[in-house]
């Protein structure tokens, strides 16, 4: 696992005991002006480093600030962690941010694509860096499970598996395939976010996650534009945690033009007239072109 | 100045131990391999056992088995001796860039400039040691000889306790004491000689220059002049092969693709060897079958990024015989590996992990042969506005940055769903208002997601028009609706056929 010890200064971190200190080290450490004691560390403080970081980095934060507050930091390392919401749930919209906010900082990532619903533009939109993302879209949930052990096994940080709207295609799956994909995601310390419209992984999910269904925001009363959509996410489960626990998702279409690739250009009641000058309507922001 | 100094590497009994070299479980049996057909087949080589029971080469098969009722008897293989061949070139290709293929597991190979590379006393004995070690790794049991002409090394190459190496400039002492059939003499010239009484190298060479020539002709002078360790043929690097090759010939035919993938693993595996001994990768996989009767069949499998791991190439090579069967009994197959650099990369100890790019080559060729080619890859939008649009381009992904960054907060944004392809809707409208909309049912056995309700709030119409220059144009009014029993949804009426379509879900 590859130890982020850069965020953590050698200044934050605490030397060992004098007791402790073999004599060698601390005659070299007297020797050293002050500033510099620090830079000079035992195998054991080292160790102790590595191990603080690996704790701090036992979580995948996701930038969606309800999921990563529910999950104390953001997805367990790992673990199964499933997401569950029916239609207009956010639960896409979060999937794609946590594969943004990963693949934005460097990181690669999966999407196994069941439902077949990415638009990439969508996507990219959201921040998410397409040159890290690697999108699979399966035919049915038996490959969509074999292609998420895969991308597992071969190194991927972070896998999302969503399995669409229903009907799923191939059903619940077989729980035993479950355990398995949790199991690769522990071996390989990956974080895998199962977004499904109705609990399919059994006892193999280390966290279950739910998301009401949506509501809309509109603006405007006689010509209503949606503005965004806010739901509610809730904790199911999560060993050592008590279940309950809410927190509220909003989601909004933003500035960004194209969530939806359409532009929002008003369509014109009338005929549009030949003018000679396009400029005014060029600058009115209904020409594109 | 001194002059060149070259390795003869020679495989004993050649088509013995390229057969060998395919099917190692026989190395402990009494084989032998013949050339001919039925009983008039004659036996070229065979191993200790089969020697240890009298069994000698130009003995028929039955004669063969006589003397040896356990005998395994093997034709010759062109396309086992072919890689057998192969294989022994880059054993030598892995110490110089200069290497002849002399053919029948008989390589020579320029040593100049090799010896810095091993400081011992004596770096030519070490350089032998070295060839033989490297080539018995691959499976061949080789011989090595050095000297400074090709004759020379290639009579030492031939001798037991290998290596030998004849110092520069001893090359007519070392030949002197050897029996003239080390030269290989043409037969009336052997018998010539034996009548005058001429044994051994040494012998020959003592007889004048230009007696020998003006009694035994041109073949007869050059003889001579190989016997007083003379050799002008100069050392005729090969280019390397652009494809690399594996096969055989089938003892009988098969009809099954089990047994099939048996013999084809072993042979990949030793494809693959011989890949990762030249640092190289597989980037396109070949497969020619020989059909019985007769005919052939070639297919190839192009690999998402160069891989030599066995099990996926297997994979691969079943899935594409399973699609496309030969349709008649293989006889025999010959694997194409298409070399390749492999990718690779330098692993950051700061920043987000990075794959390894073997490792990744091999799950990105293992998905393919799972989902298709058409639906793995790195997402890109495509110019245009039609959200169902997308394209797919190899994964590649870019070196991680050198040091780790902690993601920004999300800024929320709603995203949507697409539905590909869109799903037909009836609507009810009311002043061209979605008023009440419901899907489309063609197939009920169709798995497709359903929307129906009454709108409770709709937005729009949203204009799209866009490819009118083309074919297929596309003219849309859009609406955002929310459904009174939930849901908000992304529709839109075809202006060219009035037909409405759901294509998106905000989710």
């Amino acid at each position: 696992m590859a130890v982020n010890l850069q965020r953590r200064t050698l200044e934050d971190s605490p030397l060992e005991e004098p007791g402790l200190q073999s004599p060698a080290l601390l005659r070299l450490r007297s020797a050293l002006p002050q500033g510099f004691q620090r830079h000079i560390r035992s195998a054991r403080e080292l160790d102790r480093d590595l191990r603080e970081a690996q704790e701090t980095e036992a979580t995948f934060r996701t930038a969606v600030p309800a999921l990563d507050r529910l999950l104390e930091g953001g997805l367990p390392r790992g673990q199964l962690v499933e997401l569950v919401g029916s239609r207009t749930s956010g639960r896409f919209s979060t999937v794609l941010a946590a594969l943004a906010a990963a693949t934005s900082v460097g990181e690669v990532a999966a999407l196994v694509d069941l439902g077949d619903g990415l638009d990439p533009a969508a996507a990219e939109a959201l921040g998410a860096d397409l040159r890290r993302l690697l999108w699979l879209r399966p035919h049915n949930l038996k490959q969509a499970l074999a292609a998420a052990e895969m991308v597992l096994a071969s190194g991927f940080p972070l896998v999302a598996l969503d399995l669409g709207t229903p009907p799923v295609r191939g059903g619940r799956g077989v729980e035993a395939a479950w355990l398995r994909l949790a199991r690769a995601a522990r071996a390989h310390n990956a974080a895998l976010l199962v977004s499904t419209p109705y609990r399919v992984s059994g006892t193999a999910a280390g966290v279950v996650l739910k998301a009401e269904r949506a509501r809309a925001a509109w603006q405007g009363e006689s010509l209503p534009l949606l503005s965004g959509a806010s739901s509610h996410l809730q904790l199911e489960k999560q060993r050592g945690r008590l279940p309950g626990q809410t927190e509220e998702l909003k989601l909004t279409l933003g500035e960004v033009p194209v969530p939806s690739s359409v532009p929002r250009v008003k369509k014109r009641e009338e005929p549009v007239e030949w003018v000679e000058d396009w400029e005014p309507l060029r600058a009115a922001g209904g020409i594109r072109y | 100045m001194p002059g060149p100094r070259i390795a003869c590497i020679h495989l004993p009994l050649f088509p013995l131990a390229a057969r060998l070299r395919s099917e190692p479980e026989l190395i402990r049996e009494a084989v032998v391999v013949t050339e001919g057909n039925g009983n008039a087949a004659r036996v070229v080589a065979g191993t200790r056992l089969a020697r240890e029971a009298g069994v000698k080469p130009g003995h028929t098969l039955p004669q063969a088995r006589a003397l040896c009722p356990k005998l395994v008897a093997r034709p010759r293989d062109e396309e086992c001796e072919r890689a057998g061949q192969e294989a022994l070139m880059e054993v030598a290709e892995a110490f110089s860039p200069r290497v002849e293929d002399a053919g029948e597991g008989v390589t020579y190979v320029d040593l100049e400039g090799l010896e810095r590379h091993f400081r011992s006393p004596s770096p030519e004995l070490e350089m032998g040691r070295s060839l033989i070690a490297a080539a018995d790794k691959a499976g061949l049991p080789v011989r090595v000889g050095i000297a400074s002409s090709k004759l020379a090394a290639r009579v030492a190459a031939g001798l037991p306790d290998s290596p030998v190496v004849v110092p520069e400039g001893e090359e007519a002492a070392f030949l002197a004491p050897l029996p003239l059939a080390k030269l290989s003499p043409e037969v009336d010239i052997a018998s010539t000689l034996e009548q005058w009484g001429v044994r051994s190298i040494g012998d020959f060479a003592r007889l004048p220059k230009a007696r020998v020539a003006s009694r035994l002709g041109r073949t007869g002078r050059e003889l001579h002049a190989t016997a007083r360790g003379i050799d002008p043929r100069p050392l005729i690097p090969r280019e390397p092969p652009p494809v690399f090759h594996e096969g055989m010939n089938l003892e009988w035919p098969l009809v099954s693709l089990e047994p099939f993938l048996f013999v084809g693993r072993a042979a990949l595996e030793r494809l693959c060897e011989r890949l990762e001994s030249a640092g190289l990768a597989c980037q396109r996989l070949g497969l020619e079958l020989r059909l019985e009767p007769d005919g052939h069949q070639t297919r190839a499998v192009d690999l998402p990024a160069p891989t030599r791991d066995v099990k996926t190439l297997l994979t691969l090579l079943r899935l594409d015989l399973e699609e496309k069967p030969p349709g008649a009994p293989v006889a025999g197959f010959t694997l194409l590996a298409w070399p390749d650099r492999p990718r690779e990369a330098q692993l950051a100890l700061y920043g987000p992990a990075a794959l390894s790019p073997d490792k990744l080559a091999t799950t990105l060729a293992r998905l393919f042969a799972l989902l298709g080619p058409d639906r793995v890859g790195s997402p890109r939008p495509v110019d245009g506005h039609r959200p169902e649009r997308f394209s797919l381009v190899e994964y590649t992904p870019p070196p991680p940055p050198e040091v780790r960054r902690e993601p920004r907060a999300g800024r929320g944004l709603l995203a949507v769903r697409v539905l590909r392809p869109p799903l037909g809707l009836e609507v009810i409208s009311e002043s061209e208002k979605p008023v009440e909309i419901r899907t489309v049912v063609h197939d009920e056995s169709e798995k497709r997601p359903r929307v129906e309700g009454r709108v409770k709030v709709a937005s729009g119409p949203w204009g799209l028009e866009e490819g009118w220059w083309t074919e297929e144009p596309a003219g849309r009014d859009y609406w955002d609706v929310e459904l009174a029993g939930g849901g908000i949804y992304r529709i839109y009426r075809d202006c060219a056929t009035g037909e409405w379509f759901a294509d998106g879900i905000y989710d």
